[in-house]
């Protein structure tokens, strides 16, 4: 069995560790067997994205996003193929914003999104950010779990039906707003750094069978020693008393 | 007589006394009168320092260098570099009109609020050596940082000077239209290298959006950088050439200087030590014999007598975690490790940047153990793991048993631990080897 992973803007929507989210992929899949290869695609770089399993994108400063967000829009008609096609996406901070309507920064420019769902960002002014650690429960594909990672955006994302979670501690998609993300069947789209699977490698297992799903069905992947994983979870939701 | 100022200088006394220093009476100070840092009448020359890595040891051996060569100064050594620890310094050397009793001060000030104290502190000389990403839950974004520095050095009016081989550093030349501006700069070396992994900022023209073109990189970003628009094109008035690894030397304009450390980022801190001195007109003699003196303030390589010799580096982001990870593998022979990690409010509460870090350069035969401890000790062993190394993890969170554990090994050993760790756990150290000296 394989899976190809597309790293979408590896060298430029590469904060706050981000980059994490790709190894645990990788190597719990690998653990599991199953064949990886990572790919990585960055501004001009010919792709077709409907070739992933899973597509991949992490956070940027709004430098980095007012650099990409041409060459992401170019490839909405690649990317909407890959949704048909149900390729599985995991969206970090600026990646979640882009995928809606449009993310206004804060200096009051506008900058469109790939308007694939109905939610919009509006940033704060710079010294206002929804900054530190967050915990939620998430009900992904019929489980309910608890997680944990580190927020830290100025963007308040709007006019999310769907959420990925709901926040225990933390503020989510805008001050104190209660709810955290973005989620369908294919998507999951969250502020959640830390990065997010290391701590989470339930999170990482849904993500992975979202992915093998597209060509190889359902797919029942086995058990791993997370005992390093769920103690640095748990110190996380014991310090935040949920 | 200000009776505010009298009461903060008495305060000190007393702490004096006592054996105490600290940034308490500064805190005091500001809380009495939150304009107490404009009232004092700085000396003929201010040396400001900031930047994101080595302020202090750039600042140290400034302030050093200026006193061997006969000035009276005065600098705030132990890097306490927000408002409340430079009230403090100034408090403890002024009379009581306010006046410092110096002919120099080499302040190292924090990037993240240097604008906010620029003023007050009147600088002739300015200091900008790197900007890496560190605490962004603190900074937000790196951008941030370099615009509002820019804003306060748009009408500085004294002398600039900048590591030329940073983009993010030198592009401050083209906002600070009233300053000199003087660059730095190391010439390609052993380990320069034309590829990196290493290097998370410095991508694009930050005048014109294209991708800069590296000849080769130092360490993390910093480098030879340049772009077709003409960015980068700097005619550095200090350049470092001819790194000797094996002396410990490395020589500029026609002159052998000795390094203090034997890295990299050491000869950058020289650099801009000579920078400093060509700028004031002084004798760089007297920079050399700071170099070759210099001992280290502590936690930065500090070696302790346990069973067996143990280093502790302080760390902080991963551009300084890369380049202490590079120093202990060049260290011959077996050794343990062990890394303290907190998230207290002064390391930043977001450890993300672990990941950014390149810790699978300990993955080597050489490095028995890794003792993972600190509040974030599984955070640690869990990043390794991803490397490979979970065999050789061991999570001890308690820092005194980690210690303990270290010493009763008979191996040399490092720690790298983020700042809150790092006193309490140099403070652990010293009653370890006491035990062993009785």
């Amino acid at each position: 069995m394989d899976l190809k992973i597309l790293w979408m803007y590896h060298d430029l929507m590469d904060l706050y560790g981000d980059k994490g989210n790709t190894q645990v992929l990788k190597i719990r899949a690998e653990k599991r067997g199953i064949d990886v290869t990572v790919d990585t695609c960055t501004i001009g770089e010919e792709r077709d994205i409907s070739d992933y399993d899973l597509f991949f994108m992490g956070g940027g400063a709004d430098n980095e996003q007012g650099l990409i967000y041409q060459d992401l829009l170019s490839r909405r008609g690649s990317i909407e193929k890959a949704m048909n096609e149900k390729t599985a996406f995991l969206l970090i901070c600026g990646g979640y914003q882009l995928f809606g309507k449009y993310y206004k920064d804060q200096d009051g420019n506008v900058i469109d999104g790939l308007n694939f769902f109905d939610y919009y960002t509006e940033s704060t002014d710079r010294d206002h950010r929804c900054i530190g650690n967050i915990a939620l429960e998430t009900e992904m594909d019929g489980e309910v779990f608890k997680a944990v990672g580190f927020e830290n955006h100025g963007g308040q994302t709007k006019n999310v039906t769907t959420p990925f979670g709901k926040v225990l501690s933390g503020h989510g998609n805008m001050f104190k707003s209660g709810f955290e993300g973005f989620m369908n069947d294919q998507v999951v789209a969250t502020y959640m750094h830390g990065p997010l699977l290391p701590k989470n490698p339930k999170i990482a297992d849904k993500i992975l069978m979202r992915a093998l799903r597209k060509r190889h069905g359902e797919v029942k992947l086995a058990e791993l020693d997370d005992t390093l994983e769920n103690a640095a979870r748990e110190t996380m939701l014991k310090r935040l008393g949920v | 007589m200000d009776i505010r100022l009298k009461f903060v200088q008495t305060m000190q006394h007393i702490l004096a006394k006592a054996g105490r220093g600290g940034s308490l009476p500064g805190a005091f100070a500001l809380k009495m009168d939150p304009h107490f840092l404009e009232k004092f009448r700085m000396p003929e020359t201010v040396v400001l320092v900031t930047g994101t890595n080595g302020k202090t040891t750039t600042s140290n051996l400034i302030a050093c260098s200026l006193s061997e060569a006969g000035l009276k100064t005065i600098n705030n050594h132990r890097g306490d570099n927000l408002n409340i620890g430079i009230a403090s310094l100034l408090a403890a050397n002024s009379d009581s009109s306010f006046r410092i009793n110096a002919d120099a001060a080499v302040i190292e000030v924090d990037e993240l609020t240097v604008y906010r104290q620029f003023k007050n502190l009147h600088p002739t000389v300015m200091v900008v050596n790197n900007f890496f990403r560190d605490q962004l839950d603190r900074a937000g974004e790196m951008e941030t940082i370099i615009r509002k520095i820019q804003e306060v050095t748009e009408d500085f009016e004294g002398d600039l000077i900048l590591n030329g081989d940073d983009p993010n550093v030198c592009r401050i030349a083209d906002s600070a239209k009233k300053a000199r501006i003087h660059f730095y700069s190391v010439a390609r070396q052993a380990a320069s290298k034309e590829v990196t992994d290493e290097a998370s900022e410095g991508k694009f023209c930050p005048n014109c959006g294209r991708r800069l073109v590296y000849d080769y990189y130092q360490y993390s970003h910093i480098g030879r950088f340049g772009c077709e628009c003409g960015f980068g094109k700097i005619n550095p008035e200090i350049l470092i050439e001819d790194i000797d690894y094996e002396h410990q030397t490395f020589r500029c304009g026609g002159k052998v200087y000795h390094n203090f450390l034997n890295t990299i980022y050491s000869a950058y801190n020289c650099a801009a030590v000579l920078c400093v001195m060509k700028v004031l007109n002084l004798n760089s003699d007297n920079a050399d014999e700071t170099f070759r003196n210099m001992v280290l303030n502590e936690g930065r390589n500090e070696v302790f007598a346990l069973s067996k010799p143990c280093v502790i580096n302080l760390i902080k982001n991963p551009t300084g975690s890369n380049e202490t990870m590079k120093f202990i593998i060049s260290q011959p022979g077996d050794k343990n490790i062990c890394i303290l990690l907190n998230d207290n409010d002064q390391d930043g509460h977001d450890v993300s940047w672990i990941w950014d870090a390149h810790f699978e350069r300990l993955n080597v035969p050489e490095v028995k153990t890794i003792v993972c401890s600190g509040l974030r000790a599984y955070d640690m062993a869990l990043r390794l793991k991803y490397e490979g190394l979970e065999d050789r993890v061991k999570v001890i969170e308690d820092a005194k048993e980690a210690v303990r554990w270290l010493d009763e090994q008979n191996l040399e050993s490092h720690i790298m631990a983020t700042y809150t760790a790092l006193h309490s756990t140099r403070a652990i150290l010293r009653k370890e080897a006491a035990a062993h000296g009785s």
